[in-house]
């Protein structure tokens, strides 16, 4: 028998979802308030860095339409700044699989028409409550996975799991062309990892975007500070300029590369602020039906460590097994915790470290990426928790594991270029 | 400065939509909706809000004066009208571009049309 | 509103265009498109939940303050087979994502602005600057057929580009209406035309 599932959102977590749902013979209707060929003509949506476990989610469902064209990159670059302009830290790590970047102008376009022409089926609008309360009776399962809309005030907050009332960090994103590579690592493409202290922190990382590959350069900063200062900005060149000027001012050895860039497009640009939250997983309609939120409806997390869309293609997976699991029976209120419940068991990791990367870094975080300088195998590793953050809390979440690691790393003896002995997955 | 919108996607899953680029096109609220030739067997066959829509369309109705007019919020208009669609039961009628005008045409004909009003 | 001899059922072969009305609350967008339809307007309403700004989760209140949302439209007939429909804004203007459902495939937008509170209008023009290929014109709805200030000093206060019209209208008055959206269409005639604009 063939069960009715409502995705509201078509993003990374509801399209991916969408297709998994689909491919297993469920009846899948999504509601996208875009269409897909305005999605793919509007703005930029994330830097939706995907590291090794998210794209082999993609793999698993035959999703991956743009691995052959992406620039991958292999490895993190971490870069402090000293209080004379010039850099205290600077390494990179090795990341045991490659990771991308592809604008999801381009992807969830793709996927919702891939999804659209395998039978699924999409209707375009912008779902209100009044929507929501009339559909969910008429499907076995609503979920919503629309992390940018009003309806995430469906899910109350849990303040038990959001340490943060207020954004952390003034946001902006510009997508160019002509970015040189870093001269001291021409041949090992990373996603660049600024970190200046007091002011906020620069990302830099290739992707592939609707006009071919380019390069991302994202500014988090802290508010109040000079890095939080895109009010005034109406016009997407101007955003450039001004994110040159920064770079000059606190990144030089990352603007030295970045004098000839140029948008990508008119759309390459966004700017914003949120606060981090996690939310209860189940939303209450007036008329008391219940629907289950996922993704970033339920936690959003600051972009600091590129969890976003990572989590987001996790989060899809857990929801797809947990429903095919689930068999015929109902999908209640118990479903839907339990479900959530499962991805938790994962994403707390994530939210607590990104959470605690928003804060000054803690004296034995210092030491440790100050050791990472010196001991590849400390950089390696933290490269790789990005691919999966759960490792950070064995050794870099705490200051006296952070101290047996370090013993250990430098009791072995000489600086070994070998990967971390620590689980990746 | 900058060049124009880069409006093309190099990167599509043509092998798989079949060269598809555009999803079927979306019910605007001022799509209009209406039943070729009412059938009482499908009427009974229909429920609650389908059925009311099944009614309704008897005569030219657009997906906004559906939704007001039965007080269906609009994305149920949407996903039920799309349902009817699939099954056969009303019909969808083209949007002046599908239906061959071009815009400069369909553009000249509203303004031949507002000169017309009389208060 | 308008009066027509025949009845206002539409012609099996129908098909039909939009366009928009937008401006602040209290701008005269439903009385606008009152003028022009042949039809009672119909109000669409749903039901938003409320962003609570600093939203406060120490009261453990289940229900959600939720908030309605109206649009109104009217319906006019341009010829036996094309329905022109006008539909207005929620007044509300931070559901944005309504104001892209009312212009998606709309041939353009009538911004009204209330001479006296101009400002109000300012997220309208805002909105329609940065809707790729969206005519809009700009029309002052004077109420008392009195415009306190020369129309270029307005022009000037609402920073629109020097090519956007910008009128003045009684949207009460059904002459005056009509000739707003025949002068939003020829503007869009021009547009389409001119390549610079295509």
């Amino acid at each position: 028998m063939s069960r009715k599932i409502l995705i509201v959102g078509a993003g990374q977590s509801g399209l991916q979802l969408a297709h998994g749902l689909l491919q297993q013979g469920y009846a899948v209707t999504l509601m996208s308030a875009r269409t897909a060929e305005e999605i793919r003509a509007g703005r930029v949506m994330s830097t939706q860095a995907m590291f090794g476990a998210a794209l082999q989610h993609e793999r698993d469902l035959g999703l991956s339409y743009w691995a052959d064209d992406a620039p991958s990159f292999e490895g993190i670059g971490f870069s402090l700044a000293g209080p004379d302009g010039e850099r205290a830290i600077d390494w990179a790590g090795h990341l045991s699989a490659p990771a991308q970047s592809v604008d999801q102008r381009l992807k969830m376009s793709g996927w919702m028409e891939v999804f659209e022409a395998r039978g699924g089926r999409v209707i375009i609008h912008g779902v209100t409550v009044s929507d929501l309360d009339r559909l969910a009776p008429r499907y076995d399962l609503t979920i919503v996975a629309a992390g940018k809309g009003e309806l995430v005030d469906l899910f109350r907050r849990d303040a038990s799991r959001s340490p943060y009332r207020v954004p952390q960090r003034a946001l902006a994103v510009v997508y160019v062309r002509g970015l040189e590579r870093r001269a001291e690592r021409p041949d090992l493409p990373v996603v660049n990892f600024n970190l200046v202290p007091g002011v906020g922190e620069l990302f830099i990382m290739p992707a592939l975007t609707t006009g071919g590959p380019c390069d991302i350069l994202f500014f988090e900063g802290i508010p109040g500070g000079p890095l939080d200062c895109w009010g005034g900005i109406r016009h997407p060149d101007e955003q450039l300029e001004l994110t040159l000027q920064l770079m000059k001012r606190f990144v030089p050895w990352e603007y030295e590369r970045a004098r000839h860039v140029e948008l990508t497009d008119w759309g390459g640009t966004l700017r914003g602020r949120y606060a981090p939250v996690v939310r209860y997983p189940v939303g209450r309609l007036p008329s008391g039906g219940t629907v289950l939120g996922m993704a970033d409806v339920v936690v959003a997390n600051d972009p600091i460590t590129g969890q976003g869309s990572n989590s987001a293609s996790k989060c899809a997976a857990i929801y797809l097994a947990a429903i095919l699991a689930h068999g015929i029976r109902p999908y209640d209120e118990d479903f839907m915790r339990d479900t959530f419940g499962l991805f938790w068991d994962y994403v707390r990791y994530p939210t607590i470290w990104t959470n605690a990367m928003l804060q000054p870094p803690p004296p034995h975080a210092v030491q440790l990426l100050g050791a990472a300088g010196k001991y590849q195998q400390i950089a390696d590793r933290f490269a790789n928790g990005f691919n999966d953050p759960r490792d950070f809390f064995s050794w870099f979440m705490d200051p006296a594991k952070a101290a047996a690691y370090l013993d250990e790393v430098a009791g072995r003896g000489a600086p070994a270029a070998a990967g971390s002995p620590a689980p990746r997955d | 400065m900058t060049s124009a919108p880069a409006r093309s996607a190099r990167v599509r899953p043509y092998a798989i939509t079949g060269g598809r680029t555009s999803s079927r096109r979306p019910l605007l609220l001022e799509t209009l909706v209406s039943v070729p030739g009412f059938d009482r067997a499908v009427y009974q066959e229909l429920v609650a809000e389908t059925r009311e829509i099944y009614v309704l369309c008897r005569a030219v109705r657009s997906i906004a004066e559906i939704s007001a007019g039965l007080g269906i919020p609009l994305g149920v208009v949407r996903v039920l009208v799309s349902d009817l669609v699939d099954e056969g039961r009303v019909r969808i009628h083209p949007s002046p571009a599908a239906a061959g005008a071009p815009e400069h045409v369909l553009l000249e004909r509203v303004l031949r049309g507002l000169q017309s009003i009389q208060p | 509103m308008v009066y027509r001899a025949s009845s206002p059922e539409l012609s099996p072969s129908a098909i039909s265009t939009k366009m928009v009305v937008a401006g602040g609350f209290g701008a005269g967008k439903t009385t606008f498109v009152r003028s022009v339809s042949e039809i009672e307007p119909v109000t669409s309403e749903a039901l938003m939940t409320e962003a609570s700004a600093g939203a406060d989760d120490l009261s453990a209140t289940p229900d959600k303050v939720m908030t309605t949302v109206a649009m109104d439209f009217g319906r006019v007939s341009l010829d036996a087979d094309l329905a022109l429909y006008l539909f207005g804004t929620p007044g509300q203007d931070r559901f944005w994502f309504l104001w892209d459902d009312l212009i998606r495939g709309a041939l353009g937008a009538v911004v009204l602005a209330d001479p006296r509170r101009l400002a109000d209008c300012f997220p309208a023009i805002e909105y329609f600057e940065n809707v790729p290929d969206m005519p809009f014109i700009v029309a002052l709805n004077c109420f008392d057929g009195i415009l306190p200030y020369g129309i270029e000093d307005v022009r000037a206060a609402l920073a629109i580009d020097p090519e956007v019209p910008l009128l003045t209208c009684d949207a009460r008055d059904t002459a005056s209406a009509v000739y707003t959206l025949t002068e939003l269409v020829r503007y869009a005639m021009n547009l389409t035309r001119d390549p610079v604009f295509a």
